[in-house]
């Protein structure tokens, strides 16, 4: 069993926000995933854009995931550039919530064999240093 | 119309190089000189120049205008093609009709970057704020979800993309123009064995990047007629995607512009895809060629392994493929490096070929693939279908 790194030590650098994605950053301190929702197409998006993908037009409500999908697809890095060089191999994976849209995110607790398409994850958090968190994803128990 | 009305009288191309010495502009400089010789257009002729954006040019919002200056061109049209690895396809698109709409008459389609030595792009670009923290490879780790995701869909054989790779290593080796370090021959074993990087993407499924310039001087069928041009390539068709299937949030990433944007290059041009004499897709990873063939109708979607399996993409095969190497055998020159794939589309319908002629020089198939998306396979999908004015 080879056990993918958690990425949990790596020295990562926050993401900067732009003026309409800070509340979701905002929203990672209480460890909250919030994703856009379109009330007038009743869908929602991820991840956040100033207008609708579906009309182009704003006003979108930002509510929180319940946290849980499936492994929509995923890669197994085993080569990376700084900070992350020299933990590999970690997991990036693309999620599909139960919301339906589509989040990457590290996959964590898991072993490389584990890791398949369609299997049931739930979220985590990873802590960064600014006080916010970033989403990350381990196999559902 | 623009496309049937326009003609490529002249290509140039420098050597791709692993890291090289010259500036970007000097690039650019033996292009311009380079097709002054070839086709007897004076300087002071050409009045349009279209670039494809550059990492080396990153740093200046005037690109179009610093080259211009540098090269001492006086111009009634001007722009930059910032439409990623889609922009020499996009420039030659977009300089038919400028020429089309009387803007100008001769375009000098410039394709210039030295990404290897000189990387200007900006330290907080706007597409990273959700991958950077994920430890996200960009292009290696965007083709790994891809290839992963095709495989659990309809199966892939690893060894059909070998082939695809050991057929366009063999055509590197007979371009003197391929970046050396990678002229030399592999095996499907070699492919199959280089070490991972994005698992399932291994080594040899990238490209290398380098530095290197290309260009194409375009002016109007009628002209090349009058100045009696009789080697000419004529674009036939033509079609351009971006963001393909944008307002879905989970995306079938096995389904790629290219459907679209093909449909529409075959429609214009009037022809279907086995009329075509060789097929120059843009190859950033070896399984981007795979899903082309599907999307473009060479083979149905899923169909990819067995496709080529049955078929021989050498020089000589049934779907001669990328007969200069491709950007993976003969180098990616930053951005300028899908302009390789488009001078040899029309170095074989010129005949220019050599020791890697392909026997039908009627029609060749150029397109490019430009940009990584969040969640989604590429950002601008490209296709243009040459024919020889033979």
């Amino acid at each position: 069993m080879t056990q993918l790194h958690d990425t949990s030590k790596v020295d990562r650098e926050p993401p900067i926000p732009l003026s309409y994605t800070k509340p979701f950053w905002e929203g990672t301190r209480q460890k909250k995933l919030l994703l856009q929702f379109d009330k007038r197409n009743n869908k929602y998006q991820f991840y956040w854009r100033p207008v609708s993908i579906y009309d182009g037009l704003g006003d979108l409500e930002a509510r929180e995931a319940e946290g849980t999908g499936e492994i929509f697809t995923f890669t197994i890095a085993t080569r990376a550039r700084p900070p992350f060089q020299g933990h590999e191999p970690f997991g990036i994976a693309v999620v599909t919530l139960k919301e339906g849209v589509n989040i990457m995110a590290n996959v964590i607790n898991c072993a490389s064999e584990d890791l398949r398409i369609g299997l049931p994850v739930k979220l985590c958090w990873l802590p960064l240093k600014n006080g916010t968190y970033l989403p990350a994803f381990e196999p559902a128990k | 119309m623009a496309f049937h009305d326009s003609a490529i009288i002249g290509y140039a191309e420098s050597k791709i190089v692993e890291k090289g010495d010259r500036d970007v502009c000097a690039l650019g400089g033996e292009i311009l000189g380079s097709l002054i010789k070839s086709t007897g257009v004076e300087k002071g002729a050409i009045d349009g120049l279209i670039l494809s954006s550059a990492m080396s040019g990153a740093g200046s919002v005037f690109w179009s205008q610093v080259v211009a200056d540098a090269l001492g061109l006086g111009l009634n049209f001007c722009q930059t093609v910032d439409i990623g690895g889609c922009s020499p396809l996009g420039a030659l698109a977009r300089a038919t009709m400028a020429i089309d709409a009387g803007l100008c008459e001769n375009v000098l389609c410039l394709y210039a970057d030295t990404q290897a030595s000189a990387d200007h792009r900006p330290s907080r670009p706007f597409r990273t704020e959700w991958t950077s923290a994920l430890g996200y490879l960009g292009p290696p780790a965007a083709f790994g979800l891809l290839t992963r995701r095709y495989e659990h869909q309809y199966g892939l054989d690893y060894a059909a993309l070998g082939k695809l790779a050991v057929a366009q290593r063999g055509h590197a080796v007979l371009n003197e123009n391929a970046c050396e370090k990678l002229r030399k021959a592999i095996t499907v074993d070699d492919y199959i064995n280089s070490r991972m990087i994005a698992d399932p993407i291994r080594l040899l499924d990238c490209v290398m990047v380098c530095d290197g310039a290309s260009g194409l001087l375009v002016t109007s069928r009628k002209n090349a007629e009058r100045k009696g041009f009789t080697k000419a390539v004529i674009p036939l068709g033509y079609g351009e995607r971006t963001n393909h299937r944008i307002n879905e949030a989970v995306v079938d990433v096995t389904d790629t512009g290219h459907r679209v944007a093909g449909e529409a290059a075959f429609k214009r041009a009037g022809i279907k895809p086995s009329d075509i004499g060789s097929f120059h897709p843009y190859d950033d990873f070896i399984i981007a060629m795979m899903l082309q063939m599907e999307m473009l109708g060479f083979c149905k979607p899923g169909q990819g392994s067995a496709y080529i399996r049955d078929n021989d993409f050498t020089h000589t095969g049934s779907l001669p493929l990328n007969t200069g190497g491709g950007q993976i055998s003969a180098g990616q020159a930053g951005l300028a490096g899908g302009g390789t794939n488009l001078i040899e589309g029309v170095r074989q319908l010129m005949g220019d070929g050599g020791k890697r002629q392909v026997a039908n020089k009627k029609h060749a198939l150029v397109t490019g693939i430009g940009g990584i998306p969040y969640g989604r396979n590429w950002t601008t999908s490209a296709v243009m279908i040459l024919s020889s004015n033979a």
